[in-house]
């Protein structure tokens, strides 16, 4: 553990009612970084951050925040007070009203941001005078992202932050997410099943399946490691297996063999040469790709 | 703004119950003339059993202003009355936000359950004290229009007996307001325990003052038995000790 890290978990489970939603969680997310928590509905997202945020009890595991244990309750106030965080639901109270909202939430952090309060105030134009519950979904996402980055919080945890926007919306919020970041020294750790929108912001990716920490990493690390191997053989492909660290999924189709490499890829066709390839292709793979070969290949 | 964010969820509750109790109040007051005119018609009222004996008690009672109001508001309509809108305002909270929305954003926020619990029942007791005193309040000062006085003294030890009972059911509603995460099972559970003790009590007769209602309407007060400290105690007790237990429970819970 190090202060390196902002978040780290280790083997982290959770189980309700008989359903493991977390099974052995392991992750390491970096200060400073927009950290893209992706993964299937279902596959513990957001489980994970309420286990951050003390609104969930481990079943075991550790977790630690800002460097410290995040679940006793004492510890979780301090933690949270540094945190600020939009939950997929953008869950507020529908009986007050923006402005209410607002003085309400600036009430418990005293680093609240005014600046920033009166900046995104204009720049998403809130309705300060309307209940909650008459705002749109855009407009009450944007009240949401506000009462989150005014906190002067040190991390913001935001989970499916764009769920239910249309294209136009979700990138305005993106864009606003990226400028302040920018602007702010602060980490991002974001949870999304939209590859697109972790490809278009994150410097950091975890890929969860099934409560599990199926890829973790750098981005530019992983689009540096992983490819895409292809071999074509003279007769049907061999059903074979590598030894070769790296070498994950692979498929079968007539004549090809297709490899999945996290890594030594270079390894990979050397070991593959005994199988007399006539032709091997080595391609980089986008973080669609490695998604959809890590996750769905598993079913 | 833990206390504006508990009083906004409860407002309507709360108002509700107190413009009902005091409407009550002062329906009690101004029916006096009417009910000192009917009272010679009563002894040729005839009912068997506990409903004849209670109109009998009623209209004995009644011979005096003191009697009258005890019986009808304090006995009746207000802890009727009392005992609903403690039920209902001990109901809701994080559990009920989990479903309805808000819990989420609530616990984001740097306060411990044990804060947000303590702030949410403060804030219920507090309403809770005012439907307790207030509605009576009208008594010492209605009673003069129908040629009558009523004690301010008897209003707050009436209204101290109402209100520590009350919270026992109030505790109650909290308590089961961490188990069940809608509003109505909470209030309809106590509803139906409260009714329950309601009908039993009067079944063991001169002992019901001893009972949760007999303290609630501070019969042995009325009785000339002086307060009934073991009651309140045993009522705070109660109450501390299922505040204690929905504060356990709400911190063991995952949202």
């Amino acid at each position: 553990m190090s202060d390196r890290f902002v978040i780290e978990t280790s083997d982290l489970r959770k189980q309700y009612d008989g359903v493991e939603a977390l099974r052995g969680l392991t992750l390491q997310v970096p200060a400073g970084s927009i950290y893209g928590f992706l993964g299937r509905n279902g596959a513990g997202k957001t489980t994970t951050i309420k286990v951050l945020l003390g609104m969930a009890h481990p079943t075991s595991g550790t977790v630690r925040v800002f460097g410290t244990p995040a679940q006793p309750p004492a510890a979780s106030v301090d933690v949270r007070r540094r945190i600020g965080f939009v939950s997929d639901d953008k869950d507020l109270f529908d009986y007050m009203t923006v402005e209410e909202m607002i003085r309400f939430t600036a009430s418990f952090f005293p680093k609240w941001r005014a600046d920033l309060e009166q900046r995104y105030r204009r720049s998403f134009e809130l309705p300060a005078d309307r209940k909650v519950k008459a705002l749109s979904r855009g407009t009450r996402t944007k009240l949401a992202l506000l009462l989150a980055l005014c906190r002067g919080a040190e991390l913001l945890i935001l989970d499916e932050p764009t769920s239910g926007l249309d294209p136009a919306m979700t990138e305005e919020v993106l864009q606003a997410l990226v400028a302040h970041v920018a602007s702010e020294e602060m980490t991002v750790f974001f949870s999304s099943h939209q590859i697109g929108e972790v490809d278009q912001i994150a410097d950091h990716v975890a890929i969860v399946d099934r409560g599990r920490a199926v890829v973790t990493g750098a981005l530019d690390d992983l689009r540096e490691s992983y490819r895409r191997i292809q071999f074509v053989f003279e007769n049907d492909a061999p059903d074979t297996s590598f030894r070769t660290p790296g070498a994950g999924r692979m498929r079968r189709k007539g004549r090809v063999l297709t490899v999945l490499a996290s890594g030594g890829a270079d390894a990979i066709v050397d070991e593959a040469r005994a199988l007399n390839p006539i032709s091997v292709d080595i391609v980089p793979v986008t973080l669609k790709e490695i998604f959809l070969e890590t996750v769905v290949g598993e079913d | 703004m833990l206390w504006y964010k508990s009083w906004l969820e409860t407002r309507w509750r709360f108002a509700i119950g107190l413009a009902i109790l005091i409407l009550s109040a002062v329906g009690t007051v101004l029916a006096y003339p009417r009910v000192v005119q009917l009272l010679p018609l009563v002894p040729s009222v005839d009912v068997p059993g506990e409903v004849g004996r209670r109109i009998l008690e009623m209209a004995t009672l009644s011979r005096t202003y003191r009697g009258y109001v005890w019986a009808q508001w304090l006995r009746q309509n207000m802890t009727q009355m009392l005992a609903l809108f403690a039920a209902l305002l001990g109901t809701g909270g994080l559990l009920a936000q989990a479903s309805g929305g808000g819990a989420l954003f609530t616990l984001s926020l740097p306060v411990s359950r044990d804060r947000l619990l303590g702030v949410r029942v403060a804030t219920g007791l507090a309403e809770l004290l005012a439907l307790a005193f207030l509605p009576s309040l009208v008594l010492p000062l209605l009673s003069p229009a129908v040629g009558e006085t009523f004690s301010v003294v008897d209003v707050l030890v009436y209204g101290t007996c109402a209100f520590f009972a009350a919270a026992v059911l109030f505790s109650m509603a909290s308590l089961l307001s961490t188990v069940f995460s809608d509003v109505w099972r909470p209030a309809l559970i106590v509803c139906a325990l409260a009714a329950c003790v309601g009908i039993a009590e009067p079944f063991f007769g001169d002992y019901s003052r001893y009972g949760f209602f007999g303290l609630m309407d501070g019969e042995m007060y009325f009785r000339g038995a002086g307060l009934p400290w073991l009651g309140l105690l045993a009522s705070a007790a109660a109450s501390a000790a299922m505040l204690f237990a929905a504060s356990r429970n709400l911190a063991r819970q995952d949202f």
